[in-house]
């Protein structure tokens, strides 16, 4: 009966679609419970996956309708489940169920709500369809089923401002991505004839890169780095995360980049076996540094609260990038445990987004403030998950951006080359960003000035708090416990990113790869240890005496604390500090903090501001630009 | 004659990325990702054309190892492929009729609130 768990999870998703296309259109209770059943039947059936996939090291492979490989050729669709696909399929379930959660009452003042839950849905089969596949075309389609739900729920709230031209910009970008998808599997498809991955592995493997794999292949990188919204690709995810509703904001940055970033791992080193090469961890780490400056720096010039976190988002799916493309097995460990905490603080803060807008009705920094005296909790949840995604002890994104410079590092030692060491300077460079962009949302929104506007916001209802605070806790949990996540989660998913050999075997039949005369051994060994690898509950303490002590101190220093009344002069923000005279007097917005900065760097964000024109065409200009590179890029160094 | 094909299906899908990065009319850059999609579905199905097989169609009994026939597989990527691209071009016009009716343009250059 297991091995049937991973297409039933599937199939409920989109079977709930169909139902509430059919019964949902009236009563509101049968929509909302049908929703809330058909997302929580996949989290149940991935959950009792865990098990045999995970613990055991078992790898599922199923044959749909039976049709199972016919000496040694793949006639049929393979679903194919290991702990790199399971790994992804959690993060892919939870989103979905605590989205559906949260949707309840986050959605409750919008009508064609049957709508919504069925592309909802629709979107969650897609994502888990192809983390779950066996089969590059099924990808594909995939892929599409997951760009079109997206586009249609990127438009949903098509009064607000910019959603419809997201949503046309998204799809025009989205398409040409899945395009290269398309060509890219024809292409592979012509050399091999099959389209099962496990097949495909195995003779690219004995028959060595040719010209057009390598064309196929990168098409394919390019394709799913689309979906994957890094760089080049990359101004059309701030747009549709800002202007889609917040728990689909949620489920954007939480599974549909994954999807992404799960498609380039499975390529790159499960079906081409390619990250042996230099050139290719090359590339993927540049793409992936690239990546995760572009997008913070563009964070600092915000004055959108989903916007910002947007590029956020895509500036953390850079570090995941960057640390698979290491191809060490701290490197891919690290980068899997980015992308689980990535999906939980990520998700989290644009729940708290949400909770905002469904409070106040704005997401605009410069008309919000003081909310922590209105919505302490949602405050509290927003600190956690803003400390989470800057890194800081004992939270969960200081357990993997430590993993990740310790590997960037460890590979510059290796290897010897100033490249690796300058990329760990880049990455403790973005994660300082961060911290500052948040430092500055955390001021504009929730402390500072009660903002006018803001006087009636009240906090959310106990159904939006309380996916919020799980995913809070997690959070902390996964931070506070790195070594049973790591044991559990991250190491198995890692092992099974490099083991091809036994992926390959438990599709096609044991001892299929020997036959075509590949080796059994994998590339890395996964033994690994951390160097200064620290206590995190210690940490901890000296978080919660610190926090106690700034309280106390803050406390204190109130009562002496007069008002200031003097007059306030035109604006001498910008003059240059020598006396600073007149700039003591200037009033900086909680929205503005960093105009030091921005002031000095004025030629690049000038430059960046450019690049992010809001033109369709020259977004697809850049997918397409960035698509030859990437392609000249493998032809000549591959 | 295989090779026209490709070169058809090439020509295509340059033509229809460049329609989409140089038209500014939404409606051309629309008609640009109907052109893309049209190449690689040639593309696709000449990948699958053996020259001289015939239609692949046979009963279990009919079918021996001598049996030469075009590949089906490709056959039934194009089907899939062309209803997905439907689909798309439809939801494409459809956001851009809302875009019409809220920007009162249909100029990519001038349909751009969200920027920087």
């Amino acid at each position: 009966m297991i091995q049937h768990f991973p297409i039933l999870s599937i199939m409920s998703l989109f079977l709930g679609s169909f139902l509430i296309v059919i019964f949902g259109g009236k009563n509101r209770f049968i929509r909302n419970s049908l929703a809330v059943l058909f997302s929580a039947i996949p989290l149940v059936l991935i959950c009792c996956l865990i098990k045999p996939i995970l613990i055991d090291g078992e790898i599922f492979s199923y044959w749909m309708g039976d049709w199972e490989p016919v000496s040694g050729f793949a006639i049929g669709i393979g679903l194919e489940v290991d702990a790199l696909s399971l790994f992804f399929a959690l993060l892919v379930v939870l989103t979905i169920f605590l989205a559906a959660v949260f949707s309840l009452k986050y959605m409750s003042r919008d009508d064609a709500l049957d709508k919504y839950y069925t592309l909802f849905l629709m979107l969650g089969g897609g994502v888990l369809g192809l983390v779950l596949s066996g089969d590059l075309f099924n990808m594909y389609i995939m892929v599409e089923i997951l760009t079109f739900a997206s586009v249609a729920l990127t438009a949903f709230r098509n009064w607000g401002k910019g959603s419809l031209e997201a949503a046309f910009k998204y799809l025009v970008v989205g398409s040409i991505g899945s395009a290269f998808i398309l060509t890219g599997v024809i292409l592979i498809y012509a050399q091999v004839h099959t389209l099962s991955l496990a097949q495909i592995s195995a003779l690219l493997a004995t028959e060595g890169l040719t010209p057009a794999t390598i064309f196929g292949f990168a098409l394919l990188f390019a394709g799913y780095a689309t979906k994957a919204y890094i760089v080049p690709f990359h101004p059309v995810a701030a747009d549709a995360y800002m202007t889609a509703p917040s728990s689909i904001s949620m489920v954007f940055s939480g599974m549909v980049n994954k999807a992404g970033i799960y498609g380039m791992i499975r390529l790159v080193y499960m079906v081409f076996q390619a990250m042996s090469q230099s050139a290719m961890q090359y590339i993927i780490v540049i793409l992936g540094c690239l990546t995760m400056f572009i997008g913070v720096t563009m964070a600092l010039s915000q004055h959108d609260f989903k916007r910002l976190l947007a590029f956020h988002s895509i500036s953390q799916i850079g570090y995941v990038l960057t640390a698979v493309g290491l191809a060490t097995a701290l490197g891919i460990s690290g980068g899997l445990y980015h992308a689980l905490n990535h999906t939980l603080f990520k998700g989290l803060l644009f729940l708290c987004a949400g909770a905002v807008f469904y409070s106040v009705g704005s997401t605009d920094l410069d008309k919000l403030g003081g909310l922590a005296k209105k919505m302490p909790q949602t405050t509290i949840i927003f600190l956690i998950g803003a400390f989470s995604i800057s890194g800081l002890p004992p939270f969960n994104g200081f357990m993997s951006k430590w993993m990740i410079y310790q590997a960037a590092y460890e590979k510059a030692a290796l290897e010897g080359s100033f490249f690796y060491a300058l990329v760990t300077i880049v990455g403790l460079l973005v994660s300082v960003l961060t911290l500052a962009s948040f430092i500055k949302v955390t001021q504009s929104v929730f402390f500072g000035q009660l903002a006018p506007g803001c006087e009636k916001a009240k906090e959310v209802p106990f159904s939006m708090r309380w996916p919020m605070w799980l995913m809070a806790i997690l959070c902390v949990l996964t931070g506070l416990f790195p070594g049973f996540v790591n044991r559990y989660l991250v190491v198995p998913a890692s092992a099974a990113a490099i083991d091809t050999t036994g992926y390959i075997d438990a599709m096609m039949g044991a001892g299929y790869g020997q036959q075509l005369g590949l080796s059994p051994e994998t590339a890395l060994s996964l033994e690994y240890e951390l160097t200064g690898y620290w206590d995190p509950i210690a940490w901890l303490v000296l978080f919660v005496v610190l926090l106690a002590g700034l309280m106390i101190s803050l406390g204190l220093g109130k009562a002496s604390r007069g008002p200031v009344r003097r007059p306030v002069p035109a604006d001498p923000k910008y003059d240059t500090f020598f006396g600073g005279e007149a700039s003591q007097h200037s009033h900086v917005g909680g929205s503005d903090l960093f105009w030091g900065l921005k002031h000095n760097l004025r030629h690049y964000f000038r430059f960046m501001h450019s690049m992010h024109s809001g033109v369709v065409n020259d977004y697809a200009l850049w997918t397409v630009a960035g698509t030859a590179v990437i392609i000249l890029f493998m032809i000549l160094f591959l | 004659m295989i090779i026209a094909n490709y070169i058809g299906a090439v020509l295509l899908m340059f033509l229809g990325l460049y329609t989409i990065i140089m038209k500014k009319h939404l409606i051309k850059i629309v008609m640009g990702m109907c052109l893309m999609d049209y190449g690689v579905n040639l593309l696709i199905v000449s990948i699958g054309f053996n020259p001289g097989g015939t239609a692949p169609i046979f009963t279990i009994s009919e079918l021996d190892p001598g049996a030469f026939f075009v590949d089906p597989v490709p056959q039934a990527l194009t089907l899939t492929s062309i209803v997905i691209g439907a689909c798309v071009m439809a939801m494409a016009l459809s956001i851009v009729i809302k875009i019409k009716q809220k920007y009162k343009t249909l100029d990519a250059g001038r349909i751009r609130r969200l920027n920087g």
